[in-house]
């Protein structure tokens, strides 16, 4: 077996106290504390390949953090085994931690007052990386998120888009086979989303680096990674392609069509009949919508019958997001298919 | 020798951030010279009433002063963890810190130190000279090299205490008093033991042994002999308080429980 990333029965408990309310609560809390423990993750279990991108999505909470401060060996299970590169993290933390990168969206890397490019030599020598190795590779890392101008600038003028992709840059100084992005693109604009996803494929390329990736927007999973776990509540939901979470659980698509004319749900049906088609009055009496399922030949078909029979203006096809399908999933809660 | 050549990395953007914010640097010298003189003159006022504390001539308590300077100065410069609790525990820092290849203590000794405060060195060491000619001690060829070792044990002992303070934070993260007040008790070391009741000399000497940083080893160099078993163990508690700290913070890297999400 040889997997990048080896998860077994992994879970993690955090032990708090609930306190009591009101002043004669405060006093009982002195003597007797209510605990209360809390499975942040779940026993799960998970393999991943060398050179996979994986995105890890859950909503707030559902221990996407805590599972990758655990993959990362800051924090202890409180059961389970990890082997992430044949290593485990928290017990050889020290020579683990020189095969992965991280970056944290919401926290810095890089110090604070000093040119980027300091910044890059102390940690060159914290990770102890040759000169030869650093130039080769880091030309490339450079080159690509366009940080050349901004080396010699302090990180504290730096704007959050130019710092973010500084930060990348830094994680991968000493070139690791494996990439942790915990929430890389929150608060960016869309052109520096769009630099550093490209910089992420480029990597992934080159080097084959396994990249897992937690993110709140979509777009980003949608762009990178052909492989979704997803998290509900410390436990694993669903694990699987994208694209099968989506036939799966996208809920076909819909044709909005504008006419010429007013319409009835009867004229309608007469020309496109009832099996495939599900009406739907759009805002006002031209406007139709109609829900088929996600086949190419239906589609066209249905377009076919309204056209031949009916005046357009426009005509619109649209695909259930996968936002709307990941809103699904939780609100149902299920997973079928 | 990484560790070293890590070491001198740091040392070398510290001096360049601080030659940034030159004033800063000043303005903390500054007030650490002013601290040791309201010091000094609280000593001087003391024997402004009296010419002896239980045996001790004034001289010799300001030498103890002095010396003790030498030691705390190393210490103030490396072990900054006073506010390990709330920069590295509350706000999250030690995720950085762990995702790094060095010993996570190491890393954060190398971001706290603060390089100004080995002035104290010089302020101890003129000290220590002034009174010292008072007394007319003379110096041994031995006496220099027992000097490192007693301040590098000094030094240790003050390192391993607040480092098994600041572990507490790995297992509570409320905001505790502790770390002033132990600054507060650390002062007691610098005056004689003697002239302090039974139990506090013992609790100086055997659990937070602040005495070995002020008098055991200063009364070695006033010729007390009947110190000189305290004097001579100074270099072992400070292994011993600092292996023992290393030892705790090694267990509480792994209770860590991060912070946030």
């Amino acid at each position: 077996m040889n997997s990048m990333i080896h998860v077994e029965d992994l879970t993690k408990e955090f032990k708090s106290y609930s306190s009591r309310s009101g002043l004669k609560g405060a006093f009982r809390d002195l003597l007797t504390r209510n605990y209360k423990i809390h499975r942040a993750v779940d026993s799960i279990s998970l393999d991943v390949k060398p050179g996979e991108m994986i995105g890890y999505i859950g909503e707030n909470g559902a221990g996407k953090s805590t599972t990758i401060k655990m993959l990362t060996g800051i924090l202890t299970p409180t059961s389970g085994d990890v082997l992430i590169n044949g290593m485990n993290p928290h017990k050889e933390r020290e020579k683990f931690v020189k095969t992965i990168g991280v970056v944290f969206g919401q926290r810095s890397q890089l110090w604070w007052d000093i040119a980027v490019q300091e910044s890059f030599r102390l940690l060159k020598k914290v990770y102890n990386v040759s000169d030869e190795d650093y130039n080769s590779h880091m030309a490339m890392v450079i080159e690509a998120l366009d940080i050349a101008p901004l080396l010699d600038k302090p990180v504290r003028k730096l704007s959050l888009g130019q710092r973010m992709r500084c930060e990348l840059a830094a994680a991968l100084i000493h070139n690791p086979p494996l990439l942790f992005l915990d929430e890389p693109t929150i608060g960016l604009d869309v052109l520096v989303k769009l630099k550093i996803r490209e910089f992420l494929k480029e990597l992934n390329k080159q080097y084959n680096t396994t990249v897992m990736l937690t993110t709140h927007d979509l777009s980003d999973i949608e762009a990178l990674c052909e492989r979704v776990v997803m998290l509900d509540e410390g436990k694993i939901i669903y694990d699987g392609s994208l694209s099968q979470l989506k036939t799966s659980w996208g809920e076909g698509k819909q044709i909005q069509f504008h006419f010429k004319t007013p319409k009835t749900r009867d004229e309608l049906i007469r020309s496109t009949g009832q099996q495939l088609v599900v009406w739907e009055p759009g805002e006002n009496e031209n406007t139709w919508t109609a829900n088929v399922t996600n086949d190419e030949d239906i589609i066209s078909q249905v377009i076919g019958e309204v056209v031949a029979n009916h005046q357009i203006l426009d005509l619109k096809i649209l695909e259930t997001s996968t936002e709307e399908i990941i809103r699904n999933i939780y609100e149902e809660g299920i997973i079928h298919g | 020798m990484n560790h070293l050549s890590i070491f001198v990395q740091y040392v070398g953007q510290y001096i360049k951030t601080r030659l940034t914010y030159r004033s800063d640097m000043v303005v903390e010298i500054m007030s650490d010279l002013l601290f040791q003189a309201v010091n000094l003159i609280f000593i001087l006022v003391v024997f402004g009433h009296t010419n002896l504390l239980s045996g001790w001539s004034k001289d010799e308590i300001i030498f103890i002063y002095g010396f003790f300077l030498v030691p705390f100065a190393l210490f103030s410069t490396f072990f900054n963890i006073w506010d390990f609790n709330e920069r590295y525990i509350v706000k999250g820092e030690l995720d950085r810190i762990l995702t790094r290849p060095i010993h996570s203590l190491f890393q954060v000794i190398l971001e706290r130190m603060e390089l100004e405060s080995m002035f104290g060195v010089v302020t101890g060491l003129a000290v220590m000279f002034y009174a010292g000619s008072n007394l007319g001690l003379t110096i041994s060829w031995y006496d220099p090299l027992l000097f490192i070792l007693f301040v590098l044990g000094g030094a240790l002992v003050y390192a391993g205490i607040f480092i098994s303070l600041a572990t507490i934070s790995f297992w509570s993260d409320s905001r505790t008093d502790i770390m002033p007040m132990m600054y507060n008790i650390g002062n007691f070391g610098r005056y004689p033991v003697d002239i302090y009741n039974q139990i506090i000399r013992y609790v100086l000497t055997w659990i937070l042994p602040f005495a070995f940083v002020g008098v055991y080893p200063a009364a070695f160099f006033l010729d007390k002999t009947e110190w000189y078993g305290y004097a001579y163990l100074t270099p072992v508690m400070g292994i011993f308080f600092f292996s023992l700290s290393i030892f705790l913070w090694n267990i509480g890297v792994t209770k860590y429980r991060g912070a946030g999400s």
